[in-house]
């Protein structure tokens, strides 16, 4: 999504839903992934089995190319729940919408809730993400 | 079952899951960046963070947080990956050059019909002692015959 269409945070409202994400995960991805985090881990060796943070961090990726963030915004905290494993190559569609936004001083909190089902319409993931951003106009 | 902690009879609270230490590079950031599709500068523009309040560049909180998935999978096995939660907050950041140390307690078990809740308290800290990520986890495991 090009910038000009993001959304800017302090538009966003506790409801506002963003438009679903679609995305796969293929071997060379999985594979930069697991060079990053360092996980030799057997259980992705041999496998078609996809960690299932990086789930969660695409999810959270296709949310960054809807709204614009200010700089100095923080990931504040995160809750997870691993539903069913997710397979490489697995057709991947993350919904997601605004549970909460509110200003605290100087300071904004949004929350997000999102919700990953695979091409079988069985949901996979299901995560809510807070971030702590400042207050300023525009995005970065 | 496919635990590595040991049978799910041998478990009891108070617990130490498998401590681990990362030691975070830049480099780990930038490839972290390229898998994640999150370019954020403060984690990869070290001119760009140098002028913020940090002062340069932080890993992705994900990317510490995929250290305690990596705990919690060692320990669980596949029913880490379908069966497992997490909930935790992002105190510190984390930086180039510091070492992560990652550990977790058994904290509570819960048996039921068939399956097993096996709570978790989770701690990310870094070389100083501080906090960069607390929280709790917990893993459904399934009775086998």
């Amino acid at each position: 999504m090009p910038k000009e269409q993001k959304v800017e945070y302090s538009q966003l409202e506790a409801g506002y839903e963003f438009p679903p994400s679609r995305y796969t995960l293929d071997h060379s991805i999985v594979a930069t992934y697991l060079r990053a985090v360092e996980d030799s881990s057997s259980l992705y060796q041999d496998t078609e089995l996809v960690p299932p943070l990086a789930i969660a961090a695409y999810a959270m990726a296709s949310l960054s190319e809807s709204i614009s963030l200010p700089s100095g915004t923080i990931h504040a905290s995160q809750e997870l729940e691993f539903i069913d494993t997710v397979n490489i190559n697995d057709i991947l569609i993350s919904y997601a919408r605004v549970s909460r936004q509110q200003s605290r001083g100087k300071f904004h909190l949004l929350s997000i809730n999102f919700n990953v089902f695979n091409q079988r319409q069985q949901a996979v993931l299901a995560g809510k993400t807070s971030f702590i951003l400042p207050e300023q106009t525009g995005g970065r | 079952m496919e635990m590595s902690l040991g049978q799910l009879s041998e478990l009891s609270e108070g617990m130490n899951l498998p401590e681990s230490k990362k030691i975070i590079t830049q480099a780990n950031i930038n490839l972290y960046a390229e898998a994640s599709q999150d370019f954020n500068p403060i984690h990869i523009d070290e001119d760009f963070a140098k002028k913020t309040p940090l002062g340069g560049t932080i890993a992705h909180g994900m990317l510490i947080l995929a250290y305690v998935s990596q705990m919690m999978s060692a320990a669980f096995g596949r029913s880490w990956l379908a069966g497992g939660k997490l909930n935790v907050r992002f105190k510190t950041p984390a930086r180039p050059g510091d070492t992560i140390v990652v550990s977790g307690t058994i904290s509570r078990i819960e048996k039921g019909e068939g399956q097993t809740l096996i709570h978790c308290d989770v701690l990310c800290r870094n070389q100083n002692g501080e906090t960069v990520i607390t929280g709790g986890t917990s893993v459904r495991v399934e009775k086998r015959e």
